[in-house]
């Protein structure tokens, strides 16, 4: 089953241009994934760090221009097999200067066509999505049940109403909505935050989806409920088994709900591996970040000792004004002499280090 | 194709920018337009108060009726009675010079009262600003000054002064639909909670800091307005009586041998009102484009 | 001996809902009670920790003793005076004492203010100063909360969130508090700026001898924060007590479903499993039953496990804060 991919994302570049300060903020800057058939895949970073927009960009809504201007992202399913930003050499043109972009042409309105045209059949069939705020995504003014049932006769076989509506009251019970029946009727707004999340996540499972992009699932939601979603979507893992695209802040949602994890920081992924190996404060062979990431969350045993808390200094990345070596170098509590150098003016790559766990960092690779 | 580029490496802060590097370069070309009217008003105005013209305007020259532009000096002609239109022009910004300055002062400083009531301190009060302002806004204004003028004079001041009053709720609605934006925003009851006094949120946080602009386009709009309401009673014969003269009752008489292919004195203080109006209006928008500008972050 | 700084006794804040434009026939009005019956009292350098979900008029309160709401009844107590119903001018001396570190970081600074200005402001609100002290203790202030000089000169939208943060924190400051509000501080920030506030804190704790009434929805953060902690569920207090205890030994069944949904998301798999996954009623106060016993009730693990007892929906047995312990205060019938 595992090592096929069927999403894969590489070289993605999303920019997007501030007319009053005249300059391009990189959201995404070089971003390659690639998640695996029944395997979930966490993407954590903070904000600014380009984890949505790569989400976004995959579903072809980035709204900011100029948005996507490279790259390729495959998707190898039953179904589809193609690439998702086919030909968008048509439709960019981009000038470097010292390996840097600083121009970018794009036919804006004919590429917002173009992939509307190469997305159809597979946005919300293929691909579905989670939003970060269920109310907003539904529409208000439709019942849930209702809206639910249009997407499942829009994107599987099932034509018949009575069938969908079965369909749709089975999906309602598999996010564990009590009494089905009487929240089909109800309108989003009817709901509270942490049942119009499940009534989203039955929404985008009902079109029986190859990959399932979770773009901060528990966000906004209250502690008590953010850990009920959590224990529902593990367990959904489980039953339903779908390809998972997790994007979150929290690293402890990350940690109980991935097989693999890539931590972005400032448009770029600074290292990718085992959530196990990454997300454990035990394993001590990973980015600087990731450690740092880890140390400023309270521990149970920290808290019972009241203890400071390890901080990462300075703030968070402009992605603007990007530095020239590693994004992380200003913030990073483990340069050593010997290697600031490299770490300031150069920028590492991503290389494997161990199995399937590859960082961004000089530490490792000393050359 | 769109084309995005990125001008420099290194960026600094946004306040750090000039306005003009980052205003789009319509809205300058607008803005020098705008500020020109503004000078050449301001100037003449001058000029006319001095008396410092190329003829004197109420001066009838029966040899040279209906003179083409540039004859014997006369710049842009003279009309039926041949005195000078380009004098008569200058002299008629007298005409709504100042009333339409003390209409944009009390309709700025109506409003701003009333937005401030009603945005601030709300409830009651807000329904009673708005009660008010639906009254004024249903009745025709053209009708209200016409009715004035037949009760009490046909005097500019009177009806500069409605004017102002019938203007005073839009600005009003203005200012009170910003301080309840404003207030969404809590540095409103942050700063009350920093101890400062009513009155200095209202005056220093709110209307300084957060409104200026929006008074500054709306005097630029009414003086646009005013303009307009004084040509328009002075050519229907309500507003400045000849011989004083006025862009409005020039118009007027020049109107008559428009048809005889004399089309100077009519054209003349036409002209005059279109590219004044279109100037201030120019320049409210534009203003208006540059300092409510949307920074994007 | 330290002194206690403020006193909360019986803190009420309701709130009408208007039933629209006919609840004038209805004959009843629905009133929320936002905040109910709480009491509570914070002494000098010490902090205070109040937990809970949103809606749950955890905000309300911190609002209310700064006199941003009116109180609908109840005292609070400052320093020794009562200052519930001091006037907005009899109350602005007080102002210097009490400040608030708003939740929302862009919204509690003026977005056409530079940030000097908005310092400088803070200075001079409740004392005059020369300009050459303004400046000296405007860099005092900054190097308290480590912000770069450069920034000065920035507006707000020019900032990033913690730097935001670190403004707001040092206009508090300037005004020269010494009990503060710091309503949900971290909320807005990233992971790694979070830490960095939280240090900042409780630093400035130490050196200014400060008290806070920590607000947040975080119990992990409140918990390392606080000396004691209040848990509110739905408007009321539910449990008490010092940090420790709170995180060590819950005795409300509430506080353990909070914890164990925060620190370990395993463990204690039976708490959580057996909870009602009825959330069509949780967190939102329901005004069609107001004031029916326990307000915990419908999704307490505790109540379904013990085949739902009358007592904890009886309105005459709805239950009351009591002292289970030394500065230990729980209210339920069933203390874990």
């Amino acid at each position: 089953m595992i090592g096929v991919p069927v999403l894969k994302i590489e070289n993605l570049r999303t920019y997007f241009y501030s007319s009053s300060k005249q300059a391009f903020s990189r959201a995404v800057d070089g971003v390659n994934l690639a998640l695996e058939k029944g395997e979930t895949l966490g993407i954590v970073g903070e904000s600014g760090s380009g984890k949505s927009v790569t989400a976004l960009s995959v579903m072809g809504l980035v709204t900011a221009e100029p948005g996507v201007i490279t790259g390729n992202i495959g998707l190898k399913t039953d179904g589809v097999q193609k690439n998702l930003l086919q030909d968008i050499e048509d439709y960019v043109k981009i000038t470097n200067e010292n390996g840097r972009t600083v121009e970018v042409s794009k036919d804006n309105p004919g590429w917002q066509r173009h992939i509307d045209r190469v997305l159809r059949g597979v946005r919300g069939k293929e691909i579905s999505m989670i939003f970060q705020n269920p109310k907003l995504s539904m529409n208000p003014f439709s019942s849930v049940g209702k809206q639910i049932k249009e997407a499942i006769m829009l994107n599987t076989s099932i034509n018949n109403a009575q069938e969908a509506r079965e369909r749709t009251l089975y999906w309602l019970e598999q996010v564990k909505i009590d009494s089905p029946r009487l929240r089909y009727d109800n309108n989003p707004y009817g709901l509270s935050g942490g049942m119009c999340q499940r009534a989203m996540i039955a929404m985008a499972l009902s079109s029986e989806p190859s990959v399932l992009i979770a773009d901060e699932p528990t966000t906004g939601l209250d502690a008590t409920i953010q850990s009920k979603i959590v224990s529902l979507l593990e367990e959904l893992k489980s039953s339903v088994g779908v390809t998972t695209l997790l994007i979150s802040h929290d690293i402890d949602v990350i940690k109980t709900l991935s097989d693999r994890v890539s931590v972005m920081y400032g448009g770029r992924v600074l290292e990718s591996g085992p959530s196990k190996e990454i997300l454990s404060a035990a394993h001590n062979d990973k980015h600087p970040y990731t450690a740092a990431l880890l140390a400023s969350i309270p521990t149970a045993r920290q808290i019972k000792a009241k203890s400071y808390l390890q901080a990462i200094k300075g703030d968070v990345l402009d992605t603007i004004n990007l530095p020239s070596g590693c994004l992380f170098y200003a913030r990073c509590h483990q340069v050593t002499e010997q290697i600031k150098m490299q770490c300031k003016h150069q920028e590492p790559e991503l290389r494997e280090i161990s199995s399937n766990h590859n960082v961004r960092c000089w530490r490792f690779f000393n050359a | 194709m769109k084309r995005y580029r990125q001008h420099s490496i290194e960026f600094g802060n946004l306040s750090d920018v000039p306005f003009w590097k980052t205003a789009g370069p319509i809205d300058l070309v607008y803005i020098s337009y705008g500020l020109l009217v503004v000078l050449l008003v301001f100037v003449s105005y001058v000029l006319g108060m001095t008396g410092f013209l190329p003829f004197d305007p109420q001066e009838i020259n029966l040899e040279l009726l209906m003179a083409p532009p540039n004859t014997e000096g006369h710049l842009l002609g003279t009309d039926f009675m041949g005195r000078d239109i380009l004098a008569r022009l200058i002299i008629g910004i007298q005409a709504y010079f100042l009333p339409g300055l003390l209409a944009i002062a009390l309709a700025l400083a109506l409003g701003t009262c009333f937005g401030v009531l009603a945005g601030y301190w709300g409830g009651g009060l807000d329904t009673a600003s708005t009660y008010v302002s639906n009254l004024l806004n249903s009745f025709p204004r053209l009708v209200l000054i016409l009715l004035m003028v037949a009760a009490f004079k046909p005097d500019i001041y009177l009806v500069m002064t409605v004017v102002g009053i019938t203007n005073a709720p839009t600005v009003a609605s203005l200012i009170k639909s910003k301080i309840q934006f404003l207030k969404q925003k809590n540095f409103i009851e942050a700063a009350t909670a920093l101890g400062l006094k009513n009155a200095v949120i209202i005056i220093k946080h709110i209307l300084w800091h957060n409104c200026r602009s929006v008074l500054i386009i709306q005097a630029t709009l009414g003086m646009a307005e005013v303009i307009l309401i004084e040509t328009s009673l002075s050519y229907l014969g309500f507003g400045v009586q000849e011989p004083t003269p006025s862009w409005g009752n020039m118009v007027q008489s020049g109107a008559n041998y428009f048809m005889q292919g004399k089309f100077w004195p009519s054209t003349a203080p036409a002209m005059a009102i279109l590219l004044t109006i279109m100037g201030f209006h120019l320049l409210g928008d534009s203003l208006n484009n540059i300092l409510e500008r949307k920074r994007d972050q | 001996m330290t002194d206690t700084i403020l006193e909360v006794q019986n803190l009420k804040k309701h709130y009408n809902q208007n039933g629209g434009l006919f609840s004038a026939f209805k004959g009843k009005e629905n009133v929320i009670p936002a905040v109910d019956d709480v009491s509570f009292y914070i002494k000098e350098k010490e902090t205070m920790g109040l937990v809970g979900e949103t809606g749950c008029g955890k905000t309300t309160i911190g609002r209310t003793l700064l006199k941003l709401i009116p109180a609908t009844s109840g005292k609070i107590i400052f320093n020794g005076t009562d200052i519930t119903h001091l006037s907005a001018a009899q109350f602005r001396p007080f102002r210097k004492k009490i400040q608030m570190i708003f939740q929302d970081l862009d919204a509690a600074l003026n977005p056409k203010m530079r940030i000097k200005a908005i310092l400088q402001e803070a200075l001079t609100v409740h004392c005059r100063l020369s300009d050459a002290e303004i400046d000296h203790r405007i860099s005092e202030l900054l190097e308290m909360v480590n912000l770069k000089k450069s920034k000065l000169s920035n507006f707000p939208n020019e900032l990033s969130g913690g730097e935001k943060r670190r403004v707001g924190i040092a206009r508090t400051l300037a005004v020269g508090a010494r009990f503060i509000v710091a309503d949900e501080p971290t909320s807005a920030l990233d992971v790694s700026i979070q830490a960095q506030v939280v240090n900042l804190l409780r630093d400035l704790q130490k050196e200014l001898r400060l008290s806070y009434l920590f607000i947040s929805h975080d119990l992990r953060v409140v918990e390392l924060v606080s000396h004691k902690v209040a848990v509110m569920y739905l408007g009321q207090i539910v449990e008490m007590g010092l940090a420790g205890r709170i995180a060590n030994a819950p005795r409300h069944p509430y506080t353990a479903v909070l914890w164990s949904s925060l620190v370990d998301k395993k463990s204690d798999e039976s708490i959580k499993n057996e909870g009602n996954p009825n959330e069509g009623q949780w967190g939102v106060f329901d005004f069609e039953r107001p004031n029916v016993g326990c307000r915990f009730a419908p999704r307490c693990p505790v109540y379904h496990a013990k085949n739902r007892p009358t007592i904890c929906t009886d309105p005459a047995t709805s239950p009351q804060l009591q002292k289970i312990d030394d500065a230990h205060q729980v209210r339920c019938h069933f203390p874990l």
